[in-house]
């Protein structure tokens, strides 16, 4: 697992466009840290900064003391060798692939040995709870077991960081909160180091180490649920924070 | 890398979708437009091309419209049935039908003309237009039948609720609504008519009416300078007039567009024919015996009868089919030819649309939409222009470099893949935006750089659509003439210059031309038909 930094990142469409702007943060090893805020904030492209699906236009970001993009130096490394996980909030679970062919597929690109493969993934699917599965297609999949996939061909390849992009907005209630806590669990077990993308308040104060809400591509106040939800430092904060319990 | 592939890509758009048009249109001076208008047979020409245009478009609409609201809005049973049916006129090319009708009604030896107590003479203005008409109506058709699936059906199901009955909802609201769809069918009707040639070479040459395709034939093959600079002259004058009119139609259809698909659509409700269920049936199928069956007959009775003009079944017999298919040298290896262009032009068309299509979806790369547009521009153009501007562009090498490609089938090769380039790529663009793009990225993510997220993701993905892409090529390609009758030269026949010179001079009264178009149109249902059945109903009529 790595850590995240970032430094002075922003990314500006066209001429005065900003969709994120002056963002700083450091994202520790092991840790789990929410991006917060309302739609159209800038959480989904920071997230996508890190995964390298969009290039920022200022500052840099580091894994560890690799540098992995920074726009002044011309350096960008494309989100193939970053190796990092993603859970999408659609899933992305390949259509054509079975459940055991979707999450082999990071170790198999990486000529693995097939009987490593086996083994690498029989262990992530038990851990994600899918274990006996692995023959189905998705389309015979629920959306829980979908996110799961998901999650498991995130896991899979040990990433240095795993990535999840609102990855419960499309589950019912119950199930949510199972999901949360498996997650939850996971990391701690794992020791992994996540950046979870979210407007739900809940979701993030109950998951995370620390809370980074975000307005109009601004970091708005970076804590932990604690310090956020009882010292909250801008107005938006706290209306936010009102407004959602 | 990705960048590379696409920027070859666009150097390929430019190369051979748009210098080609652009050379043909700095081609001719002043002096060759005034040659060209002050000549009768020209002006006479132009003037045939607007009148005949215009009658077919206006029938084809008749035609259409009302088809189009029968098959949808109704109850009327069977109607997806009816609807293949009255589709499959699309996919048949027009000469293999003029044919069928000079058959069934040329003045000396016509099959109805035998039959019928009156005499019906192909060979004229009407018999041009009908003949045009049977297959281009389904333009309107489709068109209008795509809006009509489309429309929200609460406009519609508002006015019912208002008091307004079946029909009357259908003047009031639909047809205003589908205005756009109307005019759009009605142009490409009368584009098609504008730009097709083998129905006026056949019907329209004996008739002695001329019109602007044909000309432009007659003169390139005068093969001399002036002929030529006459030719490229008209030419040019057609694809301005194309371009023109559908700019405009454009402009109208941006502006229109907006209103048609509201809310989410319901199943709209449809309407009891009730008591002239009957009565419509009957003329449907009556509709369907005139427009498609009768002319297939036509050339199916021709092609067994031993003596042309002949039509009593004693006289019946497999010998033409004999002679065309085994004595006749040109015959196989027209049928190779053509298979093989078919098949080159499928897989090179499917290939490049296959890269590209990915840059139109899955990009924001300057030059995108354009080049979209410019890929179009060819499908746009009248065969015979098209076929015109390539030999000038090739004729001495490409602009002056490497071999000469006249007269030779890679040059028909590069006209069918420029030609029909536009509907492999709608295609693969089309199944492109259904896929999305996280699919991707969690590929790239997990380790895949682009070639292997093609590989591994949007080829097997894709595949339902690269077999359509296939077939909507190789269907049109197999019995393509308009722009053959122009590239090909000795030793190069294909299926449908084969077929035209049979049917012209070489198998006069042997049914020969009916024997092949027989196997043309049994070849090409049979491809609809495949291509339904593999893409479950998504692609074929």
């Amino acid at each position: 697992m790595s850590q995240v930094t970032f430094e002075n990142v922003g990314k500006k469409f066209g001429q005065d466009v900003w969709a994120v702007q002056e963002f700083n943060l450091q994202v520790n090893n092991g840790e789990f840290v929410s991006f917060l805020g309302p739609s159209g904030c800038g959480k989904t492209t920071t997230l996508r900064m890190i995964a390298g699906l969009e290039e920022n236009t200022h500052g840099l970001i580091r894994f560890d003391s690799d540098i992995v993009s920074d726009p002044i130096r011309k350096k960008f490394l494309p989100p193939e060798q970053r190796h990092v996980g993603m859970v999408f909030q659609s899933y992305a679970v390949w259509p054509h692939m079975n459940v055991f062919e979707n999450v082999a597929y990071p170790l198999k690109l990486k000529k693995i040995s097939r009987e490593q493969i086996k083994k690498d993934v029989a262990e992530i699917l038990e851990i994600v709870e899918l274990q006996g599965l692995a023959d189905r297609s998705p389309h015979q999949l629920s959306g829980g077991q979908q996110q799961r996939v998901a999650l498991a061909r995130g896991l899979v390849m040990k990433p240095r960081i795993l990535l999840l992009d609102e990855p419960l907005s499309n589950l019912d209630a119950k199930l949510r909160e199972k999901m949360r806590k498996d997650i939850r669990t996971i990391q701690q077990r794992l020791n992994l180091t996540v950046v979870y993308v979210t407007h739900d308040q809940t979701e993030a104060f109950q998951m995370s180490d620390r809370v980074v809400v975000m307005n109009k591509g601004r970091m708005e106040q970076v804590g932990t649920p604690h310090e956020i939800s009882n010292e909250p430092k801008t107005e938006f904060v706290q209306d936010f924070v009102r407004s959602h319990q | 890398m990705r960048k590379l592939i696409y920027i070859l890509c666009l150097v390929l758009v430019g190369a051979l979708f748009v210098a080609p048009l652009i050379y043909l249109v700095t081609w001719p001076d002043l002096e060759s437009y005034r040659l060209a208008l002050s000549n009768i047979n020209t002006v006479k020409a132009i003037s045939n091309t607007f009148l005949v245009s215009l009658s077919v478009g206006v029938l084809c609409l008749i035609l259409g419209v009302p088809l189009a609201w029968l098959l949808t809005r109704t109850n009327l049973p069977g109607k997806d049935r009816w609807r293949s049916w009255f589709c499959y006129p699309y996919a048949i090319p027009p000469f293999v039908g003029a044919i069928g009708w000079i058959i069934l009604a040329n003045p000396n030896s016509g099959l109805l003309n035998q039959l019928l107590p009156f005499q019906i003479n192909i060979y004229s203005f009407w018999g041009l237009v009908w003949v045009e008409t049977s297959f281009l109506f389904t333009f309107v058709l489709l068109t209008a039948l795509a809006s009509l699936d489309r429309m929200d059906s609460s406009y519609e199901e508002a006015a019912r609720l208002s008091g307004a009955s079946g029909l009357r909802v259908f003047k009031d609201i639909s047809l205003p609504l589908l205005r756009p769809a109307i005019i759009n069918g009605f142009i490409l009707s009368f584009l098609a008519t504008a730009a097709s040639f083998g129905v006026p070479a056949l019907i329209g040459g004996p008739a002695r009416i001329y019109l602007m395709t044909t000309q432009i034939y007659t003169f390139q093959r005068m093969g001399t300078t002036q002929g030529i600079q006459m030719s490229i002259a008209v030419s040019v004058l057609l694809m301005l007039a194309t371009f023109v009119l559908l700019g405009v139609v454009q402009k109208l259809f941006a502006k229109s567009q907006v209103s048609l698909v509201g809310g989410k659509s319901a199943r709209p409700s449809l309407i009891p024919l009730g008591r002239w269920k009957t009565p419509v049936l009957f003329c449907l199928s009556g509709l369907l015996f005139v427009l498609f069956v009768l002319p297939l007959l036509g050339i199916l009775i021709s092609s067994l009868a031993q003596v042309q003009g002949d039509w009593s079944l004693s006289k019946m017999g497999f010998q033409n089919f004999e002679r065309v298919l085994f004595e006749t040298e040109e015959t196989s290896r027209a049928l190779t030819q053509s298979f093989v262009l078919g098949l080159g032009a499928a897989a090179l068309c499917t290939v490049f649309s296959f890269f590209f299509a990915y840059f139109l979806v899955n990009t924001k790369w300057l030059g995108r939409n354009l080049s979209a547009i410019l890929v179009s521009l060819p499908f746009s153009t009248p065969g015979t222009v098209l076929a015109l501007a390539l030999i000038l562009t090739f004729s001495q090498g490409y602009f002056g470099i490497g071999p000469s490609l006249y007269n030779t089938l890679f040059l028909i090769l590069i006209a069918y893949i420029v030609k029909y380039q536009s509907l492999s790529l709608k295609t693969m663009a089309d199944g492109y935006s259904q896929i999305h793009v996280s699919l991707e990225e969690a590929a790239r993510i997990s380790g895949a750089n682009w070639w292997t997220v093609l590989r591994t993701i949007y080829f097997p993905l894709l595949k339902p659509s690269l077999v359509a892409s296939i077939f909507l090529v190789f269907m049109p390609v197999v019995s393509e003439l308009t722009m053959t009758i122009l590239l090909t030269g000795p030793g190069l026949e294909t299926v449908g210059t084969l077929i035209f010179s049979l049917q012209e001079y070489s198998d006069v009264g042997g049914g020969g031309a009916s024997v092949l178009s027989v196997l043309v149109v049994s070849t090409v249902l049979f491809l609809n038909f495949s291509l339904k059945k593999l893409s479950k109903g998504r692609y074929g009529l």
